[in-house]
């Protein structure tokens, strides 16, 4: 089966691959990239893993180690050189293709849109009544002035005014509609957010000794949190 | 008298300004929407959740500042007070969270099981707490 010829195979894998399907191949899982089509396509189609519904639970995942694939594309082709480009280790995600549940899913968009509003608008007022804003006003009003403010004055007006500028400029966007092409703070917190989660995973699948790797015997896919 | 109704137009907007960007970015940064958005498995809605952080901001500070009367909203009132509640449970948390707080106790107190219970007397502390601060009046 071994094919005589010495290729080399380049592989990159994403950090965090989600798959449909119990039984993943190579080719699910990674970019392949090689001279040769014939072990290119033999390669795509080699097994990995294989997920097992243990707990009935509807996500399954597991860490896999860049070694286990070289591994496994050894056992076909014992001669070929395998570069790796991406990830040392990956984590898969079976996810069962499920309809996204319209009602389920807007609901929790809702939530989420009024718990954000409001607590927004709580912050604010508690952040102006912590700091005392009307009293401070009262006191620059009548500083510059040398009259008592009634509490309505040009100020106050600005402040709302300039509160709403700076919302917009942090936030860079309003609705659909972007200010610049940068990305907004959200998104780039929810990409740290999701990068500390990848991180954490591997390194609690690598301490517990779950992730598949080589030299341990445990071929199949856990069902992990 | 003009000029110094400019300088007072200028000083609200910068302090609008200011107060935004702090106020804004302690929330972004501490992570509470980008928690809720991937507990909810909703994370391509941010830019929605943004918008309505960004529009609660704005209402919330107008509402304040002119002391807006809103009628009939008497029902708004618990609605408001258990969607603020949630948010700053999250907020205080995530507080503790980005403090580190958590792994440094539990390291020096060398805890490693049961650290769901302590999670969750934090939770049941934090609102017997809340509950005798407003029955006191304090």
């Amino acid at each position: 089966m071994a094919s005589p010829v010495s290729d080399t195979i380049y592989i990159k894998a994403d950090k965090n691959t989600e798959v449909t399907k119990p039984d993943v191949t190579l080719g699910d899982v990674l970019k392949i990239e090689c001279a040769n089509p014939s072990v290119l396509s033999r390669v795509k189609t080699l097994k990995l893993l294989k997920f097992h519904h243990k707990d009935n639970k509807k996500q399954n995942r597991t860490a896999v180690s860049i070694l286990k694939v070289i591994a496994c594309i050894h056992e076909v082709y014992p001669n070929v050189e395998v570069q790796n480009e991406g990830e040392q280790d990956f984590i898969v995600t079976l996810e069962e293709q499920k309809t996204p549940g319209g009602f389920v899913h807007w609901t929790k968009v809702i939530v989420v849109v009024a718990i954000s509003f409001t607590g927004a608008a709580f912050s604010i007022m508690a952040f102006n009544n912590d700091v005392d804003v009307t009293k401070l006003f009262g006191q620059v009003y009548e500083l510059m002035t040398g009259s008592k403010s009634d509490g309505f004055s040009i100020l106050e007006l600005t402040y709302c005014l300039g509160l709403i500028i700076g919302i917009l400029v942090f936030f860079n966007h309003f609705g659909k509609k972007k200010f610049t092409v940068d990305p907004t703070p959200m998104e780039v917190e929810m990409r740290l957010y999701e990068n500390d989660i990848q991180t954490t995973l591997l390194e609690t699948y690598s301490r517990k000794e779950k992730e598949l790797d080589v030299g341990n015997a445990n071929r199949s896919g856990n069902s992990g949190t | 008298m003009w000029a110094m109704q400019i300088v007072l137009a200028i000083l609200g907007l910068s302090a609008g300004m200011a107060a935004a960007a702090g106020l804004f970015s302690f929330i972004i940064g501490l992570g509470v929407i980008s928690d809720f958005a991937d507990r909810t498995h909703t994370g391509d809605h941010v830019l929605l959740y943004e918008t309505s952080v960004a529009l609660g901001g704005m209402l919330g500070n107008i509402f304040w500042v002119y002391q807006i009367e809103l009628p009939n909203s008497a029902w708004l009132v618990p609605v408001f007070g258990l969607l603020a509640g949630v948010f700053v449970g999250c907020w205080s948390m995530a507080l503790a969270e980005i403090l580190n707080v958590f792994p440094i106790f539990i390291r020096r107190a060398r805890v490693i099981k049961c650290i769901p219970y302590i999670i969750l007397a934090i939770a049941v502390g934090k609102g017997i707490g809340a509950l005798v601060f407003f029955y006191n009046g304090w």
